[in-house]
Protein backbone atom coordinates (compact mmCIF):
# COMPACT_ATOMS: atom_id res chain seq x y z
CA UNK A 1 0.00 0.00 0.00
CA UNK A 2 1.39 3.65 -0.97
CA UNK A 3 2.03 5.72 1.93
CA UNK A 4 0.32 8.75 1.90
CA UNK A 5 2.40 10.50 4.71
CA UNK A 6 5.12 13.13 4.04
CA UNK A 7 8.42 12.39 4.39
CA UNK A 8 9.38 14.10 7.33
CA UNK A 9 13.00 15.92 8.08
CA UNK A 10 12.75 18.71 10.65
CA UNK A 11 12.62 21.27 8.00
CA UNK A 12 9.36 20.04 7.52
CA UNK A 13 8.12 18.82 11.10
CA UNK A 14 4.66 19.06 11.54
CA UNK A 15 3.50 22.54 13.25
CA UNK A 16 0.07 23.15 14.27
CA UNK A 17 -2.06 21.64 11.46
CA UNK A 18 -0.20 18.21 11.83
CA UNK A 19 -0.56 18.37 15.80
CA UNK A 20 -2.72 17.21 18.60
CA UNK A 21 -6.24 16.61 17.15
CA UNK A 22 -4.99 17.27 13.89
CA UNK A 23 -2.71 13.81 14.28
CA UNK A 24 -6.20 12.18 14.36
CA UNK A 25 -7.49 14.22 11.12
CA UNK A 26 -4.64 13.44 9.08
CA UNK A 27 -4.72 9.66 10.03
CA UNK A 28 -8.42 9.79 8.94
CA UNK A 29 -7.47 11.74 6.00
CA UNK A 30 -5.11 9.43 5.10
CA UNK A 31 -7.54 6.45 5.54
CA UNK A 32 -9.77 8.40 3.22
CA UNK A 33 -6.41 8.63 0.77
CA UNK A 34 -5.54 5.47 0.75
CA UNK A 35 -9.46 4.01 0.15
CA UNK A 36 -10.02 6.44 -2.99
CA UNK A 37 -7.22 5.87 -4.59
CA UNK A 38 -6.89 2.15 -4.24
CA UNK A 39 -10.60 1.88 -5.22
CA UNK A 40 -10.48 4.23 -7.81
CA UNK A 41 -7.01 2.63 -8.83
CA UNK A 42 -9.43 -0.47 -9.33
CA UNK A 43 -12.38 0.90 -10.91
CA UNK A 44 -10.44 2.83 -13.95
CA UNK A 45 -7.98 -0.63 -14.64
CA UNK A 46 -10.91 -3.04 -14.89
CA UNK A 47 -14.09 -1.16 -15.66
CA UNK A 48 -13.48 2.41 -16.54
CA UNK A 49 -15.90 2.16 -19.82
CA UNK A 50 -19.22 1.12 -17.34
CA UNK A 51 -18.94 5.17 -15.94
CA UNK A 52 -16.05 7.09 -17.16
CA UNK A 53 -17.22 10.37 -16.23
CA UNK A 54 -17.63 9.01 -11.89
CA UNK A 55 -14.79 7.18 -12.74
CA UNK A 56 -12.54 10.24 -13.13
CA UNK A 57 -14.01 12.02 -10.16
CA UNK A 58 -13.58 8.95 -8.14
CA UNK A 59 -9.68 9.78 -9.59
CA UNK A 60 -9.99 13.79 -8.95
CA UNK A 61 -11.40 12.47 -5.36
CA UNK A 62 -8.60 10.32 -4.96
CA UNK A 63 -5.89 13.29 -5.40
CA UNK A 64 -8.02 15.52 -3.11
CA UNK A 65 -7.70 13.36 -0.10
CA UNK A 66 -3.74 12.69 -0.99
CA UNK A 67 -3.18 16.67 -1.34
CA UNK A 68 -4.99 17.55 2.13
CA UNK A 69 -3.74 14.67 4.21
CA UNK A 70 -0.20 16.11 3.11
CA UNK A 71 -0.74 19.68 3.52
CA UNK A 72 -2.65 19.39 6.39
CA UNK A 73 0.03 16.80 8.06
CA UNK A 74 3.14 19.13 6.65
CA UNK A 75 1.12 22.71 8.38
CA UNK A 76 3.49 25.06 7.15
CA UNK A 77 2.25 28.65 5.70
CA UNK A 78 2.07 27.05 2.32
CA UNK A 79 0.69 23.62 3.02
CA UNK A 80 -2.12 25.56 5.06
CA UNK A 81 -2.95 27.31 1.87
CA UNK A 82 -2.81 23.80 -0.14
CA UNK A 83 -4.80 22.88 2.41
CA UNK A 84 -7.86 24.94 1.80
CA UNK A 85 -7.87 25.21 -1.33
CA UNK A 86 -7.73 21.28 -1.50
CA UNK A 87 -10.54 21.21 1.16
CA UNK A 88 -12.74 23.52 0.05
CA UNK A 89 -12.41 21.29 -3.19
CA UNK A 90 -13.26 18.67 -1.42
CA UNK A 91 -16.68 20.06 0.45
CA UNK A 92 -17.97 21.36 -2.98
CA UNK A 93 -17.21 18.02 -4.61
CA UNK A 94 -19.28 15.98 -1.96
CA UNK A 95 -21.96 18.12 -2.32
CA UNK A 96 -22.29 18.13 -6.15
CA UNK A 97 -21.45 14.20 -6.58
CA UNK A 98 -24.01 13.58 -3.90
CA UNK A 99 -26.43 15.47 -5.06
CA UNK A 100 -25.61 13.96 -8.69
CA UNK A 101 -25.98 11.04 -7.51
CA UNK A 102 -29.23 11.13 -6.58
CA UNK A 103 -30.60 13.04 -9.33
CA UNK A 104 -28.77 10.86 -12.23
CA UNK A 105 -28.12 7.38 -10.44
CA UNK A 106 -27.77 5.60 -13.51
CA UNK A 107 -24.56 7.25 -14.04
CA UNK A 108 -22.96 6.94 -10.57
CA UNK A 109 -23.90 3.27 -9.93
CA UNK A 110 -21.98 3.38 -6.72
CA UNK A 111 -18.87 4.78 -8.01
CA UNK A 112 -17.47 6.91 -5.70
CA UNK A 113 -16.15 7.62 -2.03
CA UNK A 114 -19.01 10.95 -2.62
CA UNK A 115 -21.73 9.17 -3.61
CA UNK A 116 -24.43 9.70 -1.83
CA UNK A 117 -22.74 12.00 -0.09
CA UNK A 118 -20.79 9.26 1.25
CA UNK A 119 -23.57 6.89 2.49
CA UNK A 120 -20.68 4.02 1.65
CA UNK A 121 -18.28 5.65 4.00
CA UNK A 122 -20.59 6.34 7.13
CA UNK A 123 -20.88 9.94 5.82
CA UNK A 124 -17.49 10.67 7.28
CA UNK A 125 -16.80 11.90 3.39
CA UNK A 126 -19.74 14.35 3.96
CA UNK A 127 -18.05 15.46 7.64
CA UNK A 128 -14.52 15.55 7.38
CA UNK A 129 -14.37 18.99 4.98
CA UNK A 130 -15.70 21.18 7.69
CA UNK A 131 -13.75 19.54 10.36
CA UNK A 132 -10.77 20.26 7.90
CA UNK A 133 -12.03 23.66 7.61
CA UNK A 134 -12.62 24.19 11.00
CA UNK A 135 -9.64 23.06 12.26
CA UNK A 136 -7.51 25.00 9.82
CA UNK A 137 -9.52 27.77 11.17
CA UNK A 138 -8.92 26.75 14.62
CA UNK A 139 -5.14 26.10 13.91
CA UNK A 140 -4.36 30.15 12.72
CA UNK B 1 -10.39 -16.93 4.96
CA UNK B 2 -13.67 -16.45 6.95
CA UNK B 3 -13.03 -18.50 10.11
CA UNK B 4 -12.12 -17.51 14.22
CA UNK B 5 -8.62 -16.35 13.39
CA UNK B 6 -10.48 -13.43 11.03
CA UNK B 7 -12.87 -12.64 14.33
CA UNK B 8 -10.43 -12.83 16.56
CA UNK B 9 -8.26 -9.95 15.00
CA UNK B 10 -11.93 -7.93 14.74
CA UNK B 11 -12.67 -8.75 18.75
CA UNK B 12 -8.92 -7.86 19.19
CA UNK B 13 -8.58 -4.93 17.21
CA UNK B 14 -12.30 -3.71 18.78
CA UNK B 15 -10.75 -3.97 22.55
CA UNK B 16 -7.80 -2.06 21.79
CA UNK B 17 -9.75 0.38 20.45
CA UNK B 18 -11.61 0.52 23.30
CA UNK B 19 -9.04 0.82 25.56
CA UNK B 20 -7.42 3.86 22.94
CA UNK B 21 -10.60 5.35 23.68
CA UNK B 22 -10.42 5.38 27.55
CA UNK B 23 -7.18 6.74 27.26
CA UNK B 24 -8.40 9.54 25.01
CA UNK B 25 -10.91 10.61 27.61
CA UNK B 26 -8.57 10.21 30.55
CA UNK B 27 -6.09 12.48 28.67
CA UNK B 28 -3.35 10.10 28.16
CA UNK B 29 -1.02 8.83 25.73
CA UNK B 30 -0.72 5.38 24.67
CA UNK B 31 1.27 3.57 27.67
CA UNK B 32 3.57 0.71 26.60
CA UNK B 33 1.11 -1.95 27.66
CA UNK B 34 -1.14 -1.20 24.68
CA UNK B 35 1.93 -0.49 22.75
CA UNK B 36 2.62 -4.35 23.28
CA UNK B 37 -0.96 -5.08 22.72
CA UNK B 38 -0.72 -3.77 19.36
CA UNK B 39 2.46 -5.35 18.43
CA UNK B 40 0.48 -9.02 19.25
CA UNK B 41 -2.11 -7.79 16.62
CA UNK B 42 -0.07 -6.37 14.18
CA UNK B 43 1.77 -9.93 14.45
CA UNK B 44 -1.88 -11.20 14.00
CA UNK B 45 -2.00 -9.62 10.78
CA UNK B 46 0.79 -10.43 9.61
CA UNK B 47 -0.10 -14.12 9.77
CA UNK B 48 -3.60 -13.41 8.53
CA UNK B 49 -1.19 -11.55 5.14
CA UNK B 50 0.77 -15.04 4.85
CA UNK B 51 -2.00 -17.15 5.42
CA UNK B 52 -4.41 -15.52 3.31
CA UNK B 53 -1.40 -15.34 -0.17
CA UNK B 54 -0.96 -18.97 0.98
CA UNK B 55 -4.64 -19.88 0.99
CA UNK B 56 -5.12 -17.82 -2.06
CA UNK B 57 -2.63 -19.78 -3.85
CA UNK B 58 -4.13 -22.85 -3.34
CA UNK B 59 -7.70 -21.66 -4.64
CA UNK B 60 -9.17 -22.49 -8.24
CA UNK B 61 -11.70 -20.26 -6.83
CA UNK B 62 -13.13 -17.28 -8.88
CA UNK B 63 -12.26 -13.91 -7.11
CA UNK B 64 -10.70 -10.53 -7.18
CA UNK B 65 -6.99 -11.73 -6.37
CA UNK B 66 -5.41 -8.18 -6.58
CA UNK B 67 -7.86 -6.77 -4.54
CA UNK B 68 -7.77 -9.04 -2.05
CA UNK B 69 -4.34 -9.19 -1.69
CA UNK B 70 -4.34 -4.55 -1.38
CA UNK B 71 -7.06 -5.47 1.29
CA UNK B 72 -4.50 -8.15 3.41
CA UNK B 73 -1.64 -5.55 2.86
CA UNK B 74 -3.54 -2.70 4.22
CA UNK B 75 -4.42 -4.64 7.27
CA UNK B 76 -0.65 -5.15 8.04
CA UNK B 77 -0.18 -1.60 6.78
CA UNK B 78 -2.16 0.47 9.07
CA UNK B 79 -0.30 -0.49 12.75
CA UNK B 80 3.05 0.47 11.54
CA UNK B 81 2.03 3.45 10.01
CA UNK B 82 0.08 4.82 12.71
CA UNK B 83 2.86 4.36 15.00
CA UNK B 84 5.40 6.14 12.80
CA UNK B 85 2.91 8.90 12.52
CA UNK B 86 2.32 9.42 16.09
CA UNK B 87 6.11 8.55 17.01
CA UNK B 88 6.52 12.32 18.35
CA UNK B 89 3.11 12.99 19.74
CA UNK B 90 3.24 12.84 23.71
CA UNK B 91 -0.55 13.76 23.88
CA UNK B 92 -3.69 11.68 23.87
CA UNK B 93 -3.98 12.54 20.36
CA UNK B 94 -1.47 9.58 19.85
CA UNK B 95 -4.11 7.65 21.64
CA UNK B 96 -6.50 9.22 19.06
CA UNK B 97 -5.11 7.80 16.02
CA UNK B 98 -4.88 4.14 17.36
CA UNK B 99 -8.43 4.41 17.83
CA UNK B 100 -9.36 4.75 14.58
CA UNK B 101 -6.80 2.70 13.33
CA UNK B 102 -8.26 -0.21 15.63
CA UNK B 103 -11.33 0.95 14.24
CA UNK B 104 -10.27 0.56 10.95
CA UNK B 105 -9.23 -2.68 10.81
CA UNK B 106 -12.22 -4.58 11.50
CA UNK B 107 -13.92 -3.13 8.14
CA UNK B 108 -10.30 -4.22 6.70
CA UNK B 109 -10.78 -7.55 7.55
CA UNK B 110 -14.28 -7.64 6.86
CA UNK B 111 -13.49 -6.68 3.35
CA UNK B 112 -10.96 -9.61 2.80
CA UNK B 113 -13.78 -11.90 3.81
CA UNK B 114 -16.04 -10.07 1.29
CA UNK B 115 -13.72 -10.18 -1.70
CA UNK B 116 -12.92 -13.64 -0.64
CA UNK B 117 -16.11 -14.99 -1.16
CA UNK B 118 -17.51 -12.95 -3.92
CA UNK B 119 -17.81 -13.24 -7.63
CA UNK B 120 -15.00 -11.57 -9.58
CA UNK B 121 -17.09 -7.53 -10.04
Amino acid sequence: MPDTSPSDDSSVAPRSTGRGFGRVLVTVYGIFALAATARSAVQIATKFAEAPVAYLLSAVAAVIYIVATVALARGDRTSRKVATVAITIELVGVLAVGLLSLLIPADFPSASVWSGFGSGYGFIPLILPFVGLWWLRRTR
Amino acid sequence: MTGPFATAIIVVALLLCGWAVVLVIANRAPDKALLGASAVLEAMLVVFLIGGIVQMAGSDQEFARAEFVGYLLACAAVIPVAAWWVRDEKSRAAAGVLAVVFLVLPVLVIRVQQVWAGPVA
